[in-house]
């Protein structure tokens, strides 16, 4: 050996695109059936359906980074899951399937300028494509299970609207495990759709690259550096170059690139829709985790940004989520069978940021007091849904003797799954980080499709929303419009 | 020699290990402690951390089919139904 390092692995290619989740795998899927040479690169690994055991803790130390708990640190701690693989975070979320609401769009036009990108009437064949692709229709009552009947009654019994979830599946039989490896690859993630519509359109899909610089010259992107798992480095050179890796991710590879910082934003202007979840004890049989687990809705609420949504899971994950300790925990449990579980999700004012240290991402979060009056207000109103669905018994997640109008945020037990913001799209260069066609201010070719560009809480679960930019971009990068859907656009649930 | 672990441990182990640092040995601790009398005493005085220690262990307890078939939950049955399901309509 004479020490030298081994010159890297060379591609060349039309569009690089970085990451296989919602937003990169559309993208790619799009560009190759356009007639691109589309490489894509993958930090994760391809998962095997077979290998989907349906038992939570090894499935999260499988399908997630870090084992599903990557967290943030403020006041509350919250615990923030993202998938890892192909797929990304759609291998692993509920399915959850809703539109833009048009109330953000319009923010989004009056706020940051996204005339272009905001416009419904664009959008509406972009939304219809994906939801066409991914097979999204309404769950039914019967296939959501016990769990969601008794959120039902309860929002009949007050007269609060609500509805079955939308979700993108295909033949469910309700296994109840969508978050931990769907076994029968109903849930139409992206990595069993539109990865494999990327391959079979010509795309080179590389699992296990983790890809350390986008290469930029005089103001062009010029590809990427990633290092391979099995060893050795890649170059790829293509004029255009989509990062993809997740709102956590896309900032520390564009920071760790130089790329995105003139605004003073990347980073920053972290949203997550925290959320939490409560328990009723019910007389009835439940099974919360068989059916759908989430599979309704209630959104009476949804113009104070609080949103209830189905949560279930099997019996480990219950034990987990629980907000009880020692026998009163285990006497619960005991009862798994006759146990109910709802979540709400607040569609946040707080703000946080993200930024890398030694390699990993550090995210800070503190939770802001309009943010924790939302959670006051949703918890009581969830101890009064579960109430009048009749449970015997309410197990909100706070600590002992402390009621839902008291609690400070230190109280709180949250979650969030629905990460957005940091590297915000906005027509100002100096307020945002990529413009209107998502591509970085100031660095031809280079763009952003993922979580990272939305610039505002939606309220709703984000993954239709960043499929549906990852359309938009890609027939604008094909120079072609959408193609309008073959079936007429569905209507749209109501929504924060 | 050192005897095999029991599964639940097993479980356990593999969610601990995949977690970074330092949560990965705050979780250690934790369930240390929850598996110990004088520990749990000592982690009931934070509710918080008391609720964790005491999640953890129970989330490595219902994984155990022992503890979650008699609750309705067979995860080899639901695994094994699904690859089944795909194979018969030849899904990825």
């Amino acid at each position: 050996m004479n020490g030298r390092r081994r010159e890297p692995r060379v591609i060349d290619a039309d569009v690089c695109v970085i990451g296989a989740g919602a937003g990169g795998a559309v993208a790619a899927a799009e560009l190759a059936e356009g007639g691109m040479r589309v490489v894509v690169l993958e930090q994760g690994p391809r998962h095997d359906a077979d290998r989907f055991s349906a038992r939570p803790l090894e499935m999260l130390a499988r399908l997630y980074r870090d084992g599903g708990q990557t967290t943030t640190l403020g006041t509350p701690p919250i615990l923030l899951p993202l998938g890892r693989g192909l797929g990304g975070t759609t291998l692993v979320n509920s399915g959850t399937c809703f539109r833009t609401p048009p109330h953000v769009l319009a923010r989004w036009r009056d706020e940051f300028g996204l005339g272009a990108l905001a416009d419904e009437a664009a959008l509406d064949p972009c939304f219809a494509r994906v939801e066409e692709a991914l097979s999204i229709a309404e769950v039914t009552p019967e296939l959501a299970g016990k769990n969601a009947a008794v959120a039902r009654r309860g929002a009949e019994a007050l007269g609060w609207s609500h509805g079955f979830l939308r979700r993108n599946a295909r033949g469910c039989v309700g296994s109840g495990v969508c978050a931990f490896g769907c076994p029968t690859s109903a849930k139409q993630h992206v990595g069993i759709t539109y990865v494999p519509r990327a391959e079979a359109a010509g795309a080179q899909v590389i699992a296990g690259a983790d890809v350390r610089h986008v290469l930029v010259e005089r103001g062009q992107a010029r590809g990427v550096e990633a290092r391979l798992r099995e060893g050795g480095r890649l170059e790829v050179r293509a004029p255009t170059v989509i990062v993809a890796c997740g709102t956590i991710h896309t900032p520390l590879l564009l920071a760790r690139s130089g790329l995105g910082r003139d605004s003073g934003q990347l980073g920053h202007n972290l949203a997550l829709h925290p959320a939490t979840g409560a328990f009723a004890l019910m007389d009835e049989l439940v099974d919360m985790a068989k059916g759908v687990p989430q599979s309704f809705y209630i959104d009476e609420f949804a113009s104070e940004g609080i949103m209830f949504e189905g949560v279930a899971g099997p019996p480990s994950y219950a034990a987990m989520a629980l907000p009880l300790s020692g026998r009163r925990h285990a006497a619960a449990m005991a009862s798994y069978r006759n146990l109910a579980m709802f979540g709400l999700m607040v569609s946040d004012r707080s703000r946080g940021s993200v930024r890398g240290l030694a390699g990993r991402p550090v995210i800070r979060y503190e939770l802001q007091e309009e943010d924790v009056a939302r959670f006051r207000s949703g918890l009581a109103r969830m101890a009064e849904l579960f109430r009048a669905a009749g449970a015997r018994e309410v197990y909100l997640p706070l600590p002992n003797g402390v009621a839902p109008e008291r609690a400070r945020a230190r109280d709180l037990k949250l979650m969030a799954f629905h990460p957005l913001g940091t590297a915000r799209a906005d027509a100002r260069p100096q307020h945002g980080v990529v413009d209107s066609d998502l591509q970085l201010h100031g660095v031809r070719g280079a763009y952003v499709a993922d979580g990272s560009v939305v610039p505002s809480s939606l309220g709703v679960n984000p993954q239709l929303t960043i499929m549906a930019l990852a359309t938009r971009l890609a027939f604008g990068l094909l120079g072609r419009d959408v193609p309008q859907p073959a079936k007429p656009g569905r209507a749209r649930a109501r929504a924060v | 020699m050192r005897k095999p672990a029991d599964p639940v441990r097993r479980g356990l182990d593999v969610f601990v290990d995949a977690a970074p640092q330092p949560q990965r040995s705050g979780m250690r601790l934790l369930i240390a402690l929850e598996r110990r009398p004088r520990g749990r005493r000592l982690l009931a005085r934070t509710h918080a951390i008391d609720q964790l220690a005491n999640g953890l262990v129970a989330m490595g307890h219902y994984e155990d089919p022992v503890n979650a078939v008699p609750l309705g939950w067979d995860a080899d049955a639901i695994a094994a139904r699904g690859r089944a399901l795909r194979r018969e309509e030849s899904r990825l």
